[in-house]
């Protein structure tokens, strides 16, 4: 899910104009500070609530707004429209006409299927919720998914909004929109604390003021989002009124369309079996899964996005311009480049995964086993984020290509790899630590993908300096393996990993041994890939 | 794997077959040539017709790489000497032509004009250098697919064409002449025809190439390094189709057609030979369904970069496609392999770490509650408003006594049938569900029961008769005899509170003295 948006929404931004070029430094800052905060307010729930069925209905139920907008508009609006709504930008009225039209036509689908969708509340329950245990709760799954979905329509809004605000080169508001929706969730999660009661789980009621304070202040967030850019729009001159009809335009991209809908849906298939195993395992699973996910793909979100930014418009433009030569390098050095940076962290976070966990979860209502948990789950998926990081990659290049099938018929091996997986793990592993087996799974099933992505680009493109990349990656998992050990090592002096503190100790020892053993062993291997890194790393720094 | 002579900077001297031929002392790396404004890099080729060595040198003066062609003798033999003026205005008249088929003639020398009269030199003429490799590396190790060849060969034959249009011969006879650029034609690095070539021999050297990248062998005089072509009873070289059945019978007969000399069934223009090429391109452009030649160098890696390689472009898509395939499944295969060990490690860590089932942790037994992390203050106890036996599957079981476990009396049970098969062979499970006058969040059940073994789960329900799947599981325990206080997950309200009996004890009968609820703070 979260790969098609950073995989998309790029697109747009690829041309080359100045603002963009200067607003860009500002933007990462922002994209950074609303990933912190995002990361911060699943943090704070965990203290405040806890892991467990209430936060897994909420997580559910919160998801379920994200997938539908997906579905109905997301992909086809950050690929499609977008790039149309920038080339209306030269027609004769500014594009005034083509932008009303969108918003009018977009917004009113919107609104229909937000209708439609909260109308199905217990049907999306049932699919993405498995009770045949007795482990989840359905219930306030689907109480939470009322107060919840109508947030696919300021998702929309947001979307159409900050689409037309970059169309026309403003880009600081729409960067700092969703950390306001983070501190808005803030503000909620820290109003249901301060309210006296719990949820009540058995009958579930809709009139219980901590369930509605929770759903109520989420969607709040994503209204406070869509709503502050719109004085951002109106200083851009720009007045809605309504207009029917679509665009001839739109027409043209039918079929590429279809392909991207068919990516979303199809890992939505996968997503929904991974539901349905976790809440019929324990509860806490989808938790423990969702949060784990979001620290695996932090150091994703922070130094590949960074590094793959400089290498991804060239390689656009390679595509565009048919020169393989070029883009065949730049997917070559762009993939040894992640792998220089994330191998080593991965090593790490195999290490201190278990710890990581309970330092920033065990505190609070969460329970110190499910913070572990966590962790582990972090652990053993770690090793899957060269592997994702590849497949975003292999992404862009087959999109730069205007290929928009051939990631989707990707994906499909992908969830036909996974969803046996994951009955396997469902069957094998003991019900409380089937969230791990199901993120091991998920890390596996990257790793196919990679592999698949790099066959069959070298299936069109011929040959892609695999063996370089090989070896590269050989050499950081050699170098990564040496500063895992040596931590692993040190980490048999350390306090037992009990307690927040010795979570912390453990965390803040282990981490930065590993780390600085992993990269050294790197430099001492004079890795070339290094060089790069290291410079961009040291101008980020001296930016920052 | 390929020998590949192409970029050395400071050239080999020795290596590959150019090196085997005597060559003047005086043409090293390095040494200036024509006045010293060219220095000499690496020795590509040796014509031993004209006495001709082919150099990669620098223009000293503008600072660009040039391909020489150095005709090496003794001025004062005066025959070579005519000869080599003959060639050299040849060269003058051929250097009009531009096209991507041949380099571009930049310079001609003859002694007095830019070759000193000591330099042992009859000649140099100077062309734009084409980076690519040698042809005669391209075929080292095998032949390339026909079609390949076919289009590798057609610029040049245009090339030649565009000459002969003008009346002016190429040159093309020579295999260490042509190089194979990074674009992937031949071109005609080092022009310079000979002093007697036809127009004739110019189509009887594509003939040859054409035979050369089909076959690997030469057909015309034994060009060094190459082995020759086979030759038939009659004299005639073997047709390329005998050598290797999957050459089309059209190439391997423009290839014979155009090195025979009589008139009748020959190739005589390259016009005619430029047809055949171009089709045989197109047919497989359509059908794309000749046959590949295994080719281990695949996947080669090209330390410099920007080098021609002799993978080729196109037509071993099918077999890319199947070998991906391969790789995938095996990859999917190990990656089956790899989850489950994860797995198996995965249930070896989890039973490392004390063993708590998730939120529906259960600490039996009083005094054993050091795994949950905030041990629940001591609430009040609270009674049931009523108890009902509850059953899901045939007769219910003792449902008058049901009271019993709620009297406050040691004395008085409740107790299930005795079933001849333990759960759940003739039902779920049985159970007692006790309803409050308002919904409690509950900490504890304290259960008195001499039937040891017997397992029981505390689920919330929603009403007084739900359906079991209705109902949520918030504690479970394994009980033993005498009193046993069941840590129950989190305070959740329920009005409703079911304790059910899901594995029975000894003898498959379960008895429960006493059931106390216990109220969290």
């Amino acid at each position: 899910m979260d790969g098609t948006a950073t995989v998309t929404k790029g697109e747009p931004a690829g041309g080359s104009t100045p603002s963009l070029a200067k607003a860009s430094g500002s933007m990462a800052i922002a994209t950074l500070v609303s990933r912190i905060t995002g990361f911060g307010w699943k943090m704070v729930m965990a203290w405040l609530i806890g892991i467990n069925v209430a936060t897994d209905s909420f997580t559910i139920a919160n998801t379920l707004p994200n997938i539908i907008f997906e579905l109905l508009l997301g992909g086809v609006l950050a690929s499609i429209v977008v790039p149309l709504l920038v080339r209306s930008q030269k027609d004769d009225d500014g594009g005034a006409e083509y932008t009303n039209r969108l918003l009018t036509v977009g917004m009113t689908g919107l609104a229909v299927g937000t209708v439609l969708a909260v109308a199905a509340a217990p049907l999306f329950t049932a699919v993405y919720v498995d009770d045949s245990t007795g482990k989840a709760n359905p219930e306030l799954v689907t109480a939470f998914a009322y107060l919840l979905l109508p947030e696919i329509l300021f998702y929309g809004l947001f979307a159409l909004l900050s689409a037309i605000l970059q169309a026309k080169q403003v880009f600081g508001p729409t960067a700092w929109a969703p950390v306001v929706n983070n501190l808005v969730i803030l503000a909620t999660l820290v109003t249901y604390w301060a309210l006296p009661g719990d949820i009540s789980l058995d009958p579930v009621r809709m009139g219980d003021p901590k369930l509605l304070v929770l759903g109520i202040g989420t969607t709040l967030g994503i209204v406070v989002q869509a709503v502050v850019l719109l004085p951002a729009l109106r200083r851009t001159g720009f007045k809605f009124r309504w207009t029917w009809g679509i665009d001839a335009r739109l027409r043209e991209f039918g079929g590429l369309a279809l392909w991207i809908l068919g990516y979303v849906a199809i890992s939505q298939v996968g997503m929904v079996i991974t539901q349905r195993v976790l809440t019929v395992a324990a509860a806490g699973g989808v938790s423990i899964y969702s949060n784990a996910w979001l620290l695996f793909q932090l150091p994703y979100g922070v130094i590949g996005v960074s590094l793959l930014t400089a290498i991804l418009p060239r390689m656009s433009k390679a595509a565009a311009d048919g020169d393989t030569q070029r883009l065949v390098d730049d997917l070559s050095t762009g993939s040894r480049l992640s792998a220089v940076m994330l191998v080593p962290i991965s090593a790490v976070l195999t290490i201190i995964g278990a710890a990581l966990g309970v330092a920033l979860f065990g505190a609070g209502e969460a329970d110190i086993e499910q913070a572990q948990r966590l962790g582990h789950a972090l652990a053993f998926s770690a090793f899957g984020l060269l592997p994702y990081a590849l497949v975003m990659l292999q992404l862009r290049v087959f999109y730069a290509m205007k290929d928009a099938r051939t990631p989707t018929l990707i994906m499909i091996v992908m969830t036909v790899v996974k969803i046996p997986l994951l009955y396997m793990c469902g069957a094998l592993v003991r019900p409380d630590q089937v969230v791990v087996g199901v993120l091991l799974v998920n890390s596996l099933t990257f790793v196919v993908g990679a592999v698949l992505g790099q066959m069959w680009l070298w299936v069109r493109l011929g040959n892609l300096h695999s063996k370089k990349i090989v070896k590269v990656i050989a050499v950081c998992v050699l170098a990564g393996g040496v500063g895992g050990g040596a931590a692993w090592g040190l980490g048999l002096l350390l306090p037992e990993v009990d307690s927040l503190v010795t979570a912390w100790v453990n965390v803040v020892v282990l981490g930065p041994v590993a780390c600085l053993v992993a990269f050294g062993v790197l430099v001492a291997l004079k890795v070339p890939e290094l060089k790069p890194a290291t410079s961009r790393i040291t101008r980020l720094v001296r930016r920052g | 794997m390929t020998t590949r002579r192409t970029e050395y900077p400071a050239g080999a001297p020795g290596e590959g077959a150019a090196g085997a031929q005597a060559r003047p002392g005086f043409l090293v790396p390095g040494s200036a040539v024509g006045d010293g404004r060219y220095r000499l890099l690496a020795e590509f080729g040796f014509d031993e017709r004209v006495n001709a060595h082919l150099w990669r040198a620098q223009d000293n003066q503008l600072r660009r790489d040039v391909g020489l062609t150095l005709l090496v003798g003794d001025p004062a033999d005066a025959k070579a000497a005519g000869a080599a003026r003959k060639m050299l205005e040849r060269t003058m008249h051929a250097a009009r032509i531009t096209h991507p088929g041949t380099s571009r003639v930049l310079d001609v020398l003859g002694p007095g004009n830019g070759i000193g009269p000591t330099e042992g030199l009859l000649g140099i003429v100077v062309a734009d250098w084409s980076q690519g490799t040698d042809l005669v590396d391209v075929i080292a190790e095998h032949p390339l697919p026909p079609s390949t060849a076919a289009r590798l060969l057609e610029p040049l034959a245009a090339a030649v064409e565009l000459a002969h249009h003008s009346g002016m011969v190429l040159g093309v006879d020579h295999p260490q002449r042509v190089r194979v650029t990074p674009d992937g034609v031949l071109r005609l690095s080092f022009p310079g025809p000979l002093p007697e070539a036809t127009l004739q021999d110019d189509v009887r050297g594509l003939g040859a190439i054409l035979y050369l990248l089909l076959t690997g062998k030469w057909p015309l005089r034994s060009a060094p390094g190459l082995p020759h072509a086979p030759l038939a009873a009659d004299g005639q070289v073997i047709p390329p189709r005998a050598l290797f059945p999957y050459i089309p019978y059209e190439l391997s007969s423009a290839a014979v057609r155009s090195l025979t000399d009589d008139a009748t069934g020959g190739i005589r223009t390259s016009s005619g030979l430029l047809k055949v090429l171009e089709r045989a391109r197109l047919n497989e452009d359509a059908t794309q369904s000749i046959a590949a030649i295994a080719d281990d160098t695949e996947d080669e890696v090209d330390e410099d970069g920007a080098v021609w390689t002799t993978r080729r472009p196109h037509n071993d898509r099918t077999k890319r496609r199947k070998l991906a395939i391969g790789v995938t499944a095996l990859a999917v295969a190990t990656v089956g392999v790899l989850a489950w060990v994860g797995m198996q490690l995965i249930s070896f860590f989890g039973d490392d770490a004390p063993s708590a089932g998730g939120p529906t942790v259960v600490a039996t037994a009083p005094g054993n509650a050091e795994n949950n992390p905030k041990p629940p203050n001591p609430g009040q106890p609270i009674q049931a408003a009523g108890v009902q036996v509850f059953n899901v599957k045939g007769t219910p079981d003792s449902p008058r006594r049901a009271n019993r476990a709620v009297d406050g009396d040691p004395k008085t049970s409740w107790k299930t049938d005795k079933y001849q098969q333990p759960f759940p062979a003739l039902k779920p499970g049985v159970g007692i569900m006790a309803a409050f006058a308002e919904p409690v969040p509950f900490a504890e059940v304290v259960i008195d029961s001499p039937s040891a073994g017997t397992v029981v789960e505390i689920r919330t329900a929603p009403s007084e008769k739900p359906g079991l799947d209705e109902t949520k599981v918030i504690g479970k325990a394994t009980l033993q005899a005498g009193q046993n206080r069941l840590q129950l997950d989190r305070a959740e309200p329920t009005q409703h509170l079911l304790i059910w009996i899901t594995t029975l004890g000894d003898g498959n009968v379960s008895e429960i003295t006493e059931i106390g609820f216990v109220r969290a703070q």
